[in-house]
């Protein structure tokens, strides 16, 4: 493999890991800002 | 406390300490004692980076502030999933694939010692306080809550954790770290459990009271720097320093560097970039749900029990007479509380009406504090006594116990972790570095025990004076955010080509100064913001001052550690 090829795949893969964790917070963010917009007065 | 309680807490300690030992096995070297040959699983690696950063102050001081302030605090940990995998694809293969010891040690190989000797001495520095704050936060609160001397609660916590640490390295840490944070979710979760079994109102309804009083407001979307927690600091300010904490801190980073591979490090660390704001969403919302249960049964006016018994006996009347005031308006918010839970439609009127008796609620609380303060002398802030007193008064035989223990795993979790850096940086960048380079690897072991046994004894020492300072979570972070935005820098200015040593070295020093002048020039800027000052400055003054020729130790590695 070669040396940009090898970049490609880290650049690949960080960009996957980094999707599935936002995706993940998103949801948590999501269920406490629906908490904070239910239920605040 | 109901001698099934103790025993559960004696069954534990004893467990961790027999265990501890028992894992000991293959730290005759130092690869073993240190870094666990590295043998460590990411799921073993992921549970104990995550033991480490949750102690006692959460378990007590977080859920307390939940039941104060509400969810806010979580905005702290907005930048940590996003610093999680930024160390995974910049330091954490740096470091692992380096085969060193110590992140310190790093940094001589790229830049020269004495940028080494400084950022290890400033972790000995700040990280041998701190530990001593880790031990206070539980120390205190068992003290006045048991009854028992300060010495007798901060000795339960630390021997027991010395013990294990000295004798099994980090093996033993990390295995303990296991069953701790096994311990700390499950007695979170019971929490739950009961708090949703005994409530007087529906999940529901208890949303509704917590949302009325702020409680449930999460996100501040204000962009000023001198507001703690609001999105902006816990996105930018938090992800420098969470970078900053696991990508150069010891006590993190030698958790991962006893990961198989630069892979399972890697992942150790995103099980807490999926987990870590949920988890500590889950703290906050334990001392949520304890709020608004004590709309429906009356709380103490004093959660501290120490400072409940000197008010009665130095200023009974006065005391007396607060408490039936208090258990007047106590009535009188209590069945606003339930008209504002059960109300449909437009509730203005019953709220506030609520939150008058609400704040008259308060004001009695604080009048009470004041003359807790008068009585004693001592900071009366009694936030880290709300959930121990709920525990202990209102959960079941058992249960309190598991608690009990759950508060005790967290510190000991905590402190085994930052004792076993503090020996491996002693000794590793000091010891070994500086006074005897050439020594067999049962002399450094031998050492290295010595030194966890210092650290301990010096980390019981501090605790007992630390308890004095303020807000023990503020103290804790505060110790911390002085020094980490400039160790960070200089591990940026590490991946940059073309810095070199002696620009480190003054960048350094400059980002310290920096941080120092801010923190004094304009105190109310948040810490948060520090670590973001700190790193820059370190960045661009090393970046100025680069160009020069390599350091002379850039290309002959020091000493190695285990590839």
């Amino acid at each position: 493999m070669t040396t940009s090829e090898s970049t490609h795949d880290a650049r690949a893969s960080f960009r996957g890991t980094l999707t599935k964790v936002l995706m993940v917070q998103a949801a948590a963010l999501a269920l406490l800002g629906l908490l904070q917009l239910f239920y605040t007065r | 406390m109901h001698w099934i309680n103790w025993l559960i807490v004696v069954a534990y300690l004893a467990w961790v300490v027999v265990d501890g030992i028992r894992k000991s096995s293959g730290t005759d070297t130092i690869a073993g004692y240190f870094v666990a040959n590295k043998s460590l699983s990411w799921w073993v690696v992921g549970l104990s980076v995550m033991a480490t950063q949750l102690s006692a102050v959460t378990m007590i001081g977080t859920t307390g502030q939940g039941a104060t302030d509400g969810l806010r605090f979580v905005q702290l940990y907005f930048g940590l999933p996003l610093a999680m995998v930024i160390l995974g694809v910049t330091l954490v293969p740096l470091l692992h694939g380096s085969g060193v010891y110590t992140a310190y040690e790093y940094l001589e190989r790229r830049f020269d010692a004495k940028t080494r000797s400084l950022t290890a001495f400033l972790f000995l520095l700040s990280r041998g306080m701190s530990c001593g704050t880790i031990i206070a936060a539980p120390g205190v609160v068992f003290s006045a809550i048991f009854g028992i001397p300060l010495a007798w609660s901060v000795a339960l916590i630390g021997i027991p954790t010395v013990i294990y640490t000295m004798i099994g390295g980090v093996q033993a840490v990390a295995w303990a770290d296991v069953k701790q944070m096994v311990l700390i979710v499950v007695a979170l979760l019971a929490i739950v459990v009961v708090l949703v079994l005994q409530m007087p109102v529906n999940p529901h309804d208890a949303l509704q009271i917590a949302g009325a009083t702020g409680r449930l407001e999460t996100f501040d979307f204000s962009f000023t720097v001198n507001e703690t927690y609001t999105f902006w600091s816990g996105l930018i300010g938090g992800t420098f320093l969470m970078l900053s904490y696991f990508g150069t801190d010891q006590s993190q980073v030698q958790r991962y560097l006893t990961a198989r591979s630069v892979d399972e490090a890697r992942t150790s660390l995103l099980m807490s970039a999926y987990w870590k704001i949920p988890l500590q969403a889950l703290v906050l919302l334990v001392g949520v749900g304890v709020f608004v249960y004590y709309q429906f049964v009356q709380p103490p006016l004093l959660f501290n029990p120490a400072h409940e018994e000197a008010v009665e006996a130095e200023a009974g009347a006065a005391y007396a007479a607060l408490e039936a005031r208090y258990g007047e308006t106590f009535g009188l918010r209590e069945s606003a509380a339930m008209q504002v839970a059960e109300a449909e439609g437009d509730l203005d009127e019953k709220l506030s009406a609520f939150l008058a008796h609400e704040a008259d609620l308060q004001g009695i609380r604080s009048e009470a504090l004041a003359l807790a303060e008068e009585v004693t002398g001592e900071n009366a802030r009694d936030v880290n006594y709300i959930i121990p007193r709920f525990v202990l008064s209102e959960l079941p035989i058992g249960l309190a116990g598991l608690f009990i223990a759950g508060v005790i795993a967290a510190a000991m979790s905590s402190i085994a972790a930052e004792l076993n850096s503090l020996a491996t940086t002693s000794v590793i960048d000091f010891y070994r570095r500086w006074v005897k380079p050439e020594a067999t690897d049962a002399h450094y072991l031998t050492v290295s025990k010595g030194a966890t046994a210092l650290w301990g004894l010096f980390a019981c020492i501090v605790a007992t004076y630390a308890a004095t300072l303020g807000s023990l979570i503020e103290v804790v972070n505060r110790f911390g955010s002085f020094f980490y935005g400039s160790i960070l820098g200089v591990f940026l200015l590490a991946m940059i080509p073309r810095s070199r040593g002696t620009g480190a070295f003054l960048g350094l020093i400059a980002g310290m100064g920096t941080v120092a002048a801010v923190t004094f020039g304009a105190p109310s800027v948040s810490f948060l913001w520090h670590n973001v000052i700190g790193a820059v400055v370190v960045v661009v003054v090393g970046v100025a001052l680069g160009g020069g020729s390599p350091s002379p130790n850039a290309e002959t590695p020091a000493r190695t550690g285990p590839a």
